[in-house]
């Protein structure tokens, strides 16, 4: 919204704007209508003067021009002007003397054209920037002095114009008068607001069928005759121009101006064009079909508001005039309307057609239907007569469902409970009373408060607070520390054991020289194809307006990303890369939710797990290792109390490298996670470098192990005692697999008696089994791999025999090869 | 030969012969048993003092005690020279420790940084970190805001739809992405009775993308609910968080604004924690550094939650945790944050 300054002051007490513009535009921000820009304009036009044209005669050397003798004040002058419409003698138009420079940048001078000698220069509204017509020079009213500069002939030449954003509860700061009064009550000064009155003509009966009450509260309709279209007078094309609206003819700039100052929406039909000269303001029928003043074709509702004639809708009410019902140069009976539609009705119209208007704009965040309406219209009529000499005829005026009034009660000591602020009681009334509320304060303790129309936002008590606090002032608001009036209640445990769980993971991860990123939560079809997913899937969550269409789902895995990032990196500068992301992925479908008010929500929305990915990358294969990444994810899980153990997938994922790819299994036997090789087939889609590897794990921080406090055990007194197992094996027996034969064993074959030696952690090593070597090579058959294992075993509470220590080793040993021979029928001792 | 040529040969073979030919002190310390141990040579002459006559007896003995202490001496001085000997040769040694390099650091993510030292403050005025779902029901982000379905506010977000899923009991339109962190608020007051204290840090989501907005960004939301908790207790909270936060005091003011879930509401801006509000490049001189809005809660807000609007009052603020990480480390472009180029996440170590 642009507000003019000039204008401002017009509405004020004389003087009781700030001169400083800096400081007009901290006082609307104080208001908090946000000041977005603050524009000078004609600071250069000081020598730029209403002159009169003395004479005028043709050009010697050029039939285009003419050699214009005018009087500016000081003497008669001498311009040559290429321009068509210079006035007869006797006519004012502005003059730029030698030494302006116009707001284009064109330096003013004196010098010969086409050998006649030419000082200054006659200008029109284009060059002086107060206007758009370039056509010809400006033409001043015949009555204007000579010799006053432009701007105080034209107060709106010389202007500040301020640009705002208004918030979308504050629909009476859309106009001149609604910033005028905000202002007015912060600067003590007066609103001067022309309040005229509606024509006296006799009321008609025919002009206005009002048949929707429920969507139009109020309709003005005023007839006139004998209008003439042309272009507005200097002074309405400068205010329009500096507004940032185009000056068209007088009646259009007519209803915008009204607009600007009132904030009020007005349509101005050709009454001619009317079916039998009036309007009924209905639902449009079920497939009606009409044209806007833009050309575009619509086919409405029932839900559509229209304004028609006798016969058909010849405007959008509040949104758009019909094609037909526009005000052409021929036109010269009006029929002028000034409305109140329902806000929410306008809105949804507006949104169904995507036709969305300063008109609209308004009407959505509701106009007043009080005082400002009919003031809005009076002016609209006042200016018809002057600018366009429309006489009016006949009036009439539709009352439909109008908002109720509010009532609303002010109770200081609420205020002051909810500000923390004791506004004094004079304060809180003069603003009150300034920005139009009607105030009854018989009761001290509770004034009776009747919000005005053109605040259609101030509907209860703590709307009034914020409208005192807003004027008082913000910054005068003090610093207070209330103490909590008992300890604040505390969240779910489970959702805290969920923020530390994936802080933990965040930093064991950074622990292992990873580097965090931040990935889009959106996903494309062919990205979530690449682990298998189909985008068309029930369980997949679509974006039904996403920005482009490959972000039109949310991602269910977070490799896509990863492998984004990578392509990025190894485009970009080609080194070996270390990258992880804790983050969530989306699925529709049943899953856990947190007891409470919300859980039956909760289940309807998708699940919305954290994931913790690492992804190692290089240009080489070789420099990017699997088992860095599995040892990556085991240590978050270590960080997290969890020993982890890790096992060839019962079943593979296809995305991964099908010879190495491995599981993570918890301490409580739950699978929580995979890493491995990603398959080349699937780094397909983003071109890599070619050989790059690419290896990727992830955790699936829903199924870890809840947090425990750690809790200590008792110190092993007594020596543990250690033997060491040298094994033949195929080299595709996994590790995984030969140590967990060797802790089943030791679970079935358990000594009993009183504390018998366990397999257990040993004095030099956290783990009861330990992976020395794994040798292949010389001395060893193809295929097969020399292993060298240390088992550790002890008893709680006394020291152990080497007799009973080797017996029990033999045992388990023996019982794990024989379960071990099944996988391995080579498998033997060395 | 006399028993003194004895005593002499003796310690000539222990001093002179058998412990200088010893290299390591065990060696020398068995040299120093078979002498001086229990059943050692020396020991073995103490031994048979016993049998001489008092007189020679106090004589031999004082020139036995002699020897002994001699050995003793001479043992002494061997060993001392071998330990002298063997720290030389192990300090003769030379470890080149000058090609050391750190191995590279991980690092987090400077949202995640800025996130953390968020939760940390907040923290410490004794608030809770509360949570919510990214899939938020259209009811929760907008209408128990006070954003009704035709408020013009709804504009103000331009909103992510959700498709429902087949059988689901949503329609279209019911499923967003969460514009902003505050169905959080909502989430918390269904769940939690008053007095409320909470933060909930999180991805949101507008449709919107150019060099200053991300479709995805984050915010950090705050509500307190309470008994007589006030918009002069905001303002000072807000105090306390932005001076402990940049570690230097730094006043807080109010802008008038609106926001529907809240009245009265306001804009809150800093005073910029570089130039303390004297004016530099990063506040554009002005002083202040715009963060977000704040205000009361609205009534309707409340009613929404079950919560009695006569007996409590409750404030709430946000701001966007990319800009202010952006704030906190300079960063030009909101952009870099996302694309996820190593060698900007590798720049935010500690
Ligand atoms: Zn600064």
């Amino acid at each position: 919204m642009l507000i003019s300054r000039q204008w401002l002051s017009e509405l004020l007490t004389p003087g009781a704007l700030p001169s400083d513009d800096a400081a007009l535009c901290a006082a609307l921000t104080s208001l908090g209508l946000e000041v977005e820009g603050c524009t000078r304009h004609g600071d250069g036009l000081d020598e730029v003067v209403v002159a009169e044209i003395v004479a005028v005669a043709p050009h010697p050397g050029a039939d285009r021009l003419r050699v214009v003798q005018l009087h500016d004040g000081r003497g008669v002058q001498t311009v040559v002007c290429g321009a068509s419409n210079v006035p007869a003698p006797g006519g004012k138009v502005a003059y730029a003397r030698p030494g302006t420079v116009l707001p284009g940048g064109l330096a003013i001078g004196a010098k010969p054209v086409r050998g006649v000698d030419s000082a200054g220069m006659i200008a029109s509204e284009a060059e002086l920037d107060i206007g758009g017509d370039d056509s010809g020079i400006l033409v001043l009213p015949i009555d204007t002095a000579r010799g006053q500069s432009l701007a105080a002939a034209l107060p709106g030449v010389r202007d500040t114009v301020v640009e705002l954003s208004v918030t979308p509860n504050r629909p009476d700061a859309l106009g001149h008068v609604g910033v005028a009064r905000d202002l007015a009550v912060r600067l003590d000064a007066a609103l001067q607001v022309p309040q005229l009155a509606l024509p006296a003509v006799a009321p008609a009966e025919d002009l206005v069928a009002l048949q929707a009450p429920s969507r139009c509260g109020r309709y003005y309709g005023v007839a006139f005759e004998h209008a003439t279209v042309a272009p507005s007078p200097a002074w309405a094309r400068v205010r329009l121009h500096r507004l940032g609206l185009r000056a068209l003819s007088n009646v259009v700039d007519v209803t915008n101006l009204v607009l600007m100052l009132w904030g009020q929406p007005l349509h101005a039909f050709d009454r001619a064009q009317l079916a039998e000269g009036r309007v009924v303001v209905r639902c449009a029928r079920e497939g009606e079909r009409m044209i806007l003043l833009d050309d575009r074709e619509l086919t409405l509702s029932a839900e559509d508001l229209v304004i028609a004639d006798a016969r058909e809708p010849m405007a959008l009410a509040g949104i758009m005039g019909g094609q037909r019902s526009g005000v052409a140069s021929g036109s010269s009976t009006l029929l002028l309307e000034a409305a109140w539609f329902a806000p929410a009705f306008v809105r949804r119209s507006a949104r169904r057609h995507g036709v969305l208007t300063d008109s609209s704009h308004r009407f959505e965040r509701g106009v007043d239907h009080g005082d400002g309406l009919r003031f809005a219209c009076a002016q609209a009529c006042a200016w018809l007569s002057e600018l366009c000499g429309a006489r009016p005829i006949a009036l009439q005026q539709r009352d439909g469902e109008l908002p109720p009034p509010r009532r609303i009660v002010y109770r200081p000591a609420r205020a002051a409970a909810v500000l923390g602020l004791e506004v004094p009681s004079a304060d809180a009334q003069r603003i009150l009373a300034g920005v139009g509320v009607a105030l009854d304060t018989a009761d001290a303790a509770a004034w009776r408060c009747v919000a005005p129309s053109h605040r259609p936002d101030l509907e209860r008590e703590v709307d009034l607070i914020d409208e005192v606090v807003r004027h008082y002032g913000l910054d005068r608001l003090p610093m207070r520390m209330t103490p909590p009036s008992a300890p604040a209640t505390a969240g779910r445990p489970a959702v805290r054991a969920r923020q530390r769980t994936a802080a933990i993971v965040t930093d064991a991860l950074r622990e292992c020289g990873l580097h965090e990123l931040v990935q889009m939560a959106f996903g494309s079809a062919s990205a979530l194809a690449v682990t298998g997913d189909d985008a068309a899937a029930d369980d997949i969550v679509r974006v039904t307006n996403p920005m482009r269409t490959e972000a039109g789902v949310l991602r269910t895995h977070l490799l896509p990303g990863m492998l984004d990032a990578v392509a990025l990196n190894l485009a970009r500068h080609g080194r070996p890369l270390r990258l992880f992301e804790c983050g969530r992925v989306y699925r529709h479908g049943p899953h856990p939710v947190d007891d409470g008010p919300c859980a039956d929500i909760d289940r309807t929305l998708p699940h919305e797990p954290m994931r913790a990915a690492v992804v190692l990358a290089a240009p080489e294969p070789a420099e990017a290792s699997p088992r860095r990444v599995g040892e990556a994810l085991l240590h978050a899980l270590a960080r997290l109390g969890s020993a982890a153990t890790v096992r060839v997938p019962a079943e593979p994922v296809a995305w991964l490298h099908p010879g190495a790819q491995a599981e993570i299994v918890a301490d409580d036997g739950v699978v929580v996670g995979r890493f491995g090789r990603v398959h080349p087939r699937a780094l397909a889609p983003w071109s890599l470098p070619r050989g790059a590897g690419v290896c990727y794990g992830e955790l699936w921080l829903e199924r870890l192990p809840d947090l425990r406090v750690p809790r200590y055990a008792a110190l092993p007194r007594f020596p543990a005692s250690a033997r060491d197992l040298s094994l033949d094996v195929a080299v595709d027996l996994p590790a995984g697999v030969i140590i967990e034969a060797l802790q089943q064993a030791a679970i079935a074959v358990a000594a009993t008696g009183d504390d018998p030696p366990r397999l257990v952690a040993g004095d030099r090593a956290r783990a009861a089994i330990e992976w020395l070597e794994d040798y292949r090579g010389e001395g060893i058959a193809a295929g097969r791999r020399a292993v060298l294992l240390r088992l550790h075993y002890r008893a709680q509470g006394r020291s152990i025999t080497d007799e009973e220590v080797h017996a029990l080793h033999m045992r388990i040993v023996d019982t794990a090869l024989v379960a071990l021979a099944q996988r391995d029928g080579a498998l033997r001792r060395r | 030969m006399s028993d003194d040529d004895a005593l002499t040969r003796m310690r000539h073979a222990f001093a002179e012969v058998e412990l200088p030919a010893t290299r390591t002190l065990d060696e020398a310390y068995a040299v120093k048993v078979k002498y001086l141990g229990k059943k050692g040579l020396v020991t073995e002459l103490s031994r048979a003092l016993g049998s001489l006559p008092p007189d020679v007896r106090r004589e031999r003995g004082q020139q036995v005690n002699a020897l002994k202490a001699a050995l003793e001496q001479a043992y002494d001085d061997h060993c001392r020279a071998l330990t002298e000997q063997a720290e030389q040769a192990a300090l003769a040694t030379f470890e080149d420790l000058t090609d050391v390099v750190a191995p590279e650091p991980g690092t987090l993510h400077p949202l995640t940084r800025t996130r953390r030292a968020l939760e940390r403050v907040f923290a410490s005025l004794g608030f809770d970190v509360a949570d919510g779902p990214h899939v938020e029901l259209a009811r929760l982000n907008f209408d128990d805001l006070n954003i009704g379905p035709d408020h013009p506010a709804r504009d103000m977000a331009d909103t992510f739809f959700v498709a429902p899923p087949p059988g689901s009991r949503w329609q279209p339109g019911d499923l967003v992405l969460r514009t902003h962190t505050s169905p959080v608020q909502v989430r918390t007051m269904l769940e939690r009775t008053p007095p409320i204290r909470i933060v909930a840090l999180g991805t949101v989501f507008r449709r919107d993308d150019d060099a200053t907005h991300s479709p995805m960004f984050h915010q950090i939301e705050g509500l307190c609910v309470d008994e007589g908790t006030s918009l002069a207790d905001l303002r000072a909270t807000l105090y306390r968080f932005v001076s402990a936060l940049f570690e230097r005091e730094l006043q807080v003011r109010f802008r008038p604004s609106f926001f529907p879930f809240v009245e009265p509401g306001a804009e809150f801006d800093m005073q910029c924690p570089f130039c303390g509000g004297k004016g530099c490049s990063v506040c554009k001189g002005s002083g202040w550094i715009e963060l977000g809005g704040a205000g009361m809660v609205h009534p309707a807000v409340f009613e929404a939650c079950g919560i009695d609007a006569e007996r409590y009052t409750g404030w709430a603020f946000g701001f966007g945790i990319d800009r202010m990480a952006m704030l906190m480390h300079q960063v030009p472009d909101l952009r870099l944050l996302f694309e996820g180029d190593v060698r900007f996440l590798e720049q935010f170590p500690c």
